[in-house]
């Protein structure tokens, strides 16, 4: 690297200073880094002697002068910098032994909770394709969790949903107010959000509230409901959502799977399975004691997890939401977020309330 | 719902070479989902999940109907067994001898839809024959003796409840059932020994006296139910009302098979199968006779209406157009009578009495799709266009930034119940009394819907450094919503999400926590208030600084705490976040002038704020670019100045004069002395 100073300050300190640098520079340089240092920087200086040469400068050359300090300045401390570091290694490389086997010392890093990674996963995926995430009231009117999905009230479809009510005045059009217990209190509400015109394409993700608590269920757990809207959305399209899902999620090669179900608020309604991951959904893996050479998978039912549910809108909750049945379909599913994520290889957790313990051996797994 | 069917008892009304495996996996892509076949005594016994819509699954009879069409769809053998009943009129008593007389029955309201009942005399208590208990034991129901178990049994296979009087008490008891709605405070007992009060509406039967003898479709009354005296049976079957048979069952608590047969709309066109079987078997079993013709009032027939089915319906559900011969075939063997229109476009589709649960298209479309093979169906992302409108209020992804960035700077995130109890609730600063609460909570640690997340963070947090060996600092944060009871009535709760973080960090290393967030949302303004109402308390807020002599109004973000000893807590509103992160710096150029860095040491009183004192440095010259608290020792505090000048480059002669009015203005303001010579 060459610099030129300007033409006029061709003084013995600027030179000396030049020369300084190209030295440091030089594959050569051997000596102290620290004495360089302060023999540069120092309050008698070489640098410090050059700019203070600045008031000598007419005002014209002043600018140029000021910006050829910095240049070379910078210059200069780069190269002790540098040095300075090579020479700590040289003191070990003088040793003669480098220790690979030597722990290396961890920065300190927190954890984000499992069901943050299972909630930025779901999105980024479901975004991917177009899908708008959203997060609807987890205190809602019985007419979002329930009534407008076709369940009214006594319903006896209401009983698998064992819901929390609030001590608070019901409304008259909207009935009592709830913790919803699942996220399709957003289907409705984003039907309204658009002023009832499709295209819809919606991820609620959001906590939701059941009255159960054992190794499976707790009274708090999150899910992720995915809504889609439109002209000619068919069955084909779920399952198509369904299978770019499982293998984004899952990896390459799982597949998906609709078998007849019962929703209020879809016909037709499917419960879904995903492929098992162990057995790639043949049922049996290798045995090589058993003389067939196989032998029954253990961790799915028959080579198949179930996830949660989906369906066809029901045209009364389209009816509900402002849209006409007759020009429009769409399809839905809602998952437990905890249990979908837990399908995953390896994360193979048998209490759900591990996720809201707060236990640290737990947490700092993820 | 779940039943049980054995493989044995299923082959009695389906022909069929099919294994129990193959019809597990068959029967289960295209019908009700059967999740395992039991070994019971050498025997199979699918456990089957039936959905809440097909009461008509929910029997012996109703599985094999479906198991019939579905592997006949999978191209293997598989005939449903006609039923060999006769007809209810042919039940006759052998002769007039042999007549009882039925009791009196009155209906007293319009929510009985069919009643059924006749009397069988000469019942022997034999012993329930082996097939029999057999089979009631494979599907987990108890075995007494034939008389009782033969109700129990019948059911099972054909899918009507059914309930035997002991005919001699009822008629002791006045001869006669009244068919009504009852009035509220009534007692009654039901055959099990237990006692009940009606509310009111029940519909229940009683005699003339008004006394209950029965809680139909429910559970059979103690005055009225078989034992070991009885000599005559009557054999009945009612079919209520649905709504109203669930509110006393689940009022009451009671809930059988019959009562969730019942509240199912369960078909009462199923009763005459029902009876003539058990008819059958009281004869076989208990040698009884008929002594009386069968009492039939049917109130209320079901007649299901035809449902118009568009072709072009099916085939948008389907995504493909399938022969229409193809899906009449389908329908009609789901015994629905299914006619075309004149003009090829539509169908109409009668469904049988036991489907109440097809109504319209949509349903129609379901039984097509199902038995075609869901699995059939190709598989495709939509092609329509994408929403664009978003919810403008919520910042995900500066959501997943910010924990994204606390995290990896060794934060750990907790997730922690939005429930809590009175003690938590009231740790937020508000009293019970302004907390939403549950009327029906599960366990009494979670009752309040809270109102900040700084207690239930605490908690955890204390927790954690009590059971981590080793580990002596804790930094945890959470973010979610706190929920504020509303003051209107005609509006919900307002749930506002929140950032919250405790640590048992100094507070000097907190607040370089919260700083270096707002830096990586390019907000290098913060500015800390003392709380004027709360000694432990200050409030974060942005300044909104771009330049020293210019000032936006001061925007709230939160505020930090002292929880308690050696413990702070901070929430920030996650909106107000979401309004003041900022995507990127406001750029400054590189300087082109060189600057000046020193340090000057101070001997400060005690509590003399630091944060004036950088402020009254700051803005004693232009040229002062930056001052930062570079050590502490005792009373004494060094800062390191950074001097720079936009048109010179400064010589350390230039601030002499500064370093004077620096030194002037820190000892006039805060009696600062400088330690050292300008």
């Amino acid at each position: 690297m060459s610099i030129e100073p300007p033409q006029l300050l061709l003084s013995i300190q600027a030179q000396a200073l030049i020369k300084s640098l190209s030295e440091l520079q030089s594959e050569k340089f051997s000596g102290s880094v620290a004495e360089k240092k302060t023999q540069i920087f120092g309050k008698k200086g070489l640098f410090t002697q050059v700019s203070q040469l600045i008031s000598e400068v007419n005002p014209t050359e002043k600018r140029l002068f000021g910006q050829w300090l910095n240049q070379i300045k910078t210059a200069l401390e780069l190269k002790l910098v540098t040095l300075s570091r090579q020479s700590t290694t040289q003191t070990s490389q003088d040793e003669e032994w480098i220790d690979w086997t030597m722990p290396g010392i961890l920065p300190k890093t927190g954890h984000l909770h499992p069901v943050t990674h299972a909630i930025e996963s779901i999105t980024r995926i479901f975004e991917k394709i177009g899908f708008t995430r959203s997060r609807y009231p987890e205190v809602d009117w019985d007419w979002y969790a329930f009534e407008g999905l076709n369940m009214p009230a006594n319903h006896p479809a209401r009983d698998e949903w064992e819901t929390f009510f609030v001590q608070t005045p019901p409304s008259s059009t909207k009935g009592k107010v709830v913790l919803t217990p699942h996220t399709s209190n957003g289907q409705v509400r984003e039907m309204e959000r658009l002023k009832s015109q499709p295209p819809i394409r919606m991820i609620n993700i959001a906590r939701c509230y059941r009255r159960q608590q054992d190794a499976t269920h707790t009274q708090m757990f999150h899910q992720f409901e995915g809504l889609v809207v439109d002209k000619g959305i068919n069955i084909q399209h779920l399952k198509g959502t369904l299978d770019y899902f499982a293998e984004n999620f899952y990896g390459p090669g799982t597949k998906s799977r609709i078998r007849p179900f019962h929703f209020q608020f879809t016909e037709p309604s499917f419960e879904v399975d995903f492929s098992c991951h162990v057995c790639g959904g043949t049922g049996l893996i290798k045995d090589l004691e058993d003389p067939t050479g196989k032998r029954k998978c253990r961790f799915c039912k028959s080579g198949w997890h179930e996830v949660g549910g989906a369906g066809m809108v029901h045209p009364n909750v389209l009816k509900a939401g402002g849209i006409d049945p007759e020009k429009y379909t769409g399809f839905a599913f809602g998952w437990g977020v905890e249990r979908t994520y837990t399908l995953k290889p390896g994360l193979q957790i048998d209490d759900i309330r591990l996720f809201y313990s707060g236990e640290s051996s737990f947490l700092t797994q993820f | 719902m779940n039943i049980l069917i054995p493989h044995t008892w299923l082959l009695e009304h389906l022909e069929t070479n099919a294994s129990p495996l193959e019809i597990q996996k068959l029967v289960s892509l295209c019908g009700p989902s059967i999740e395992r076949i039991y070994d019971r005594d050498g025997e199979s016994v699918y456990d089957i999940e039936v959905t809440t819509n097909r009461v008509d699954s929910m029997s012996v009879r109703g599985i094999a109907r479906e198991v019939a069409v579905i592997l006949n769809q999978f191209g293997i053998e598989a005939k449903l067994k006609p039923l060999k009943l006769p007809s209810l009129e042919s039940l006759q008593p052998a002769s007039k001898s042999a007549n009882l007389p039925l009791p009196k029955i009155t209906i007293e309201t319009p929510n009985c839809h069919r009643v059924l009942g006749l009397v069988l005399s000469h019942i022997v208590r034999h012993p329930t024959p082996k097939y029999m208990a057999d089979r009631l034991l494979q599907t987990d129901q108890n075995i007494h003796d034939a008389a009782i178990d033969i109700t129990n049994y019948v059911t099972h296979e054909l899918g009507h409840p059914c309930h035997a009087f002991d005919y001699d008490r009822i008629m002791e008891l006045g001869g006669e059932i009244i068919i009504k709605e009852a009035a509220p405070g009534k007692k009654f007992t039901t055959l099990d020994g237990a006692e009940f009060t009606t509310v009111g509406g029940e519909i229940v039967f009683e005699n003339i006296s008004g006394q209950i003898i029965d809680l139909p479709s429910i559970k059979g009354a103690l005055n009225t139910s078989v034992n070991a005296k009885t000599k005559n049976i009557l054999f009945w079957i009612e079919s209520l009302d649905p709504k109203k048979v669930r509110v006393a069952s689940m009022t009451h608590a009671i809930r059988t098979v019959a009562a969730q047969l019942c509240e199912k709309q369960v078909d009462p066109h199923l009763a005459d199968s029902v009876i003539a079987k058990g008819v059958q078997l009281f004869q076989e079993l208990c040698d009884a006779k008929i002594a009386s013709p069968v009492y039939d009032a049917f109130q209320t027939p079901r007649h299901p209406k035809a449902i118009k089915t568009p072709l072009k319906t099916i085939s948008n559900y389907l995504g493909l157009t399938l022969p229409t011969s193809e899906i009449m075939a389908i329908l009609t063997k789901l015994e629905c009578e299914v006619g075309e229109s004149s003009d090829h476009l539509s169908l109409s589709v009668t469904p049988p009495t036991f489907r109440h649960d097809l109504e319209i298209p949509a349903d129609v479309v379901e039984e097509v799709a199902r038995i075609y093979g869901y699995q059939n169906l190709p598989s495709q992302l939509m092609a329509t266009a994408i929403p664009t409108l978003k919810p403008t209020d919520v910042n995900f992804d500066l959501e997943f930034k910010i924990k994204h960035n606390l995290a990896d700077k060794g934060w750990q995130e907790l997730y922690t119940y939005s429930l809590v109890s009175e003690n938590l609730a009231t740790e937020s600063g508000h009293p019970a009394s302004e907390h939403l609460k549950i009327a029906n909570p599960l366990t009494d640690d979670k009752v309040y819907l809270r109102r900040s997340l700084l207690p239930s963070l605490l908690a955890t947090a204390k927790e954690m450094l009590a059971s981590t060996t080793g580990t002596r600092t804790i930094k945890v944060f959470e973010l979610a919503n706190k929920y504020v009871p509303s003051q209107k009535p005609t509006e919900l709760p307002d749930e506002k999400l929140r950032l919250s973080f405790v640590s048992n960090q100094t507070y000097r290393e907190v607040m370089g926590e919260i700083t270096s967030l707002l830096n990586c949302l390019y907000r290098p303004d913060l500015n800390i208030q003392p709380d004027a109402a709360n000694p432990d308390k200050a409030l974060i807020k942005l300044t909104g600084e771009i330049s020293k002599t210019q000032t936006l109004t001061k925007h709230k973000l939160g505020f930090i705490k002292k929880l308690a000893t050696g413990w702070w807590g901070v929430t920030l509103a996650m909106n107000e976040l979401v309004a003041a992160a900022r995507s990127h710096p406001a750029y400054e150029p590189a300087a082109k002038n060189t600057g000046i860095i020193e340090d000057l040491t101070f001997t400060l009183p005690a509590q003399t704020p630091i944060g004036n004192v950088i402020t009254t440095i700051n803005q004693t010259v232009g040229w002062i670019k930056k001052v930062e608290l570079k050590s502490q020792y005792q009373a004494n505090f060094t800062f390191s100045l950074e001097y720079r000048s936009e048109t010179e480059n400064l010589t350390s002669e230039q601030l002499i004069p500064v370093r004077k009015k620096i030194v002037a203005n820190l000892e006039n303001k805060f009696q600062a002395k400088l330690v050292g010579k300008i």
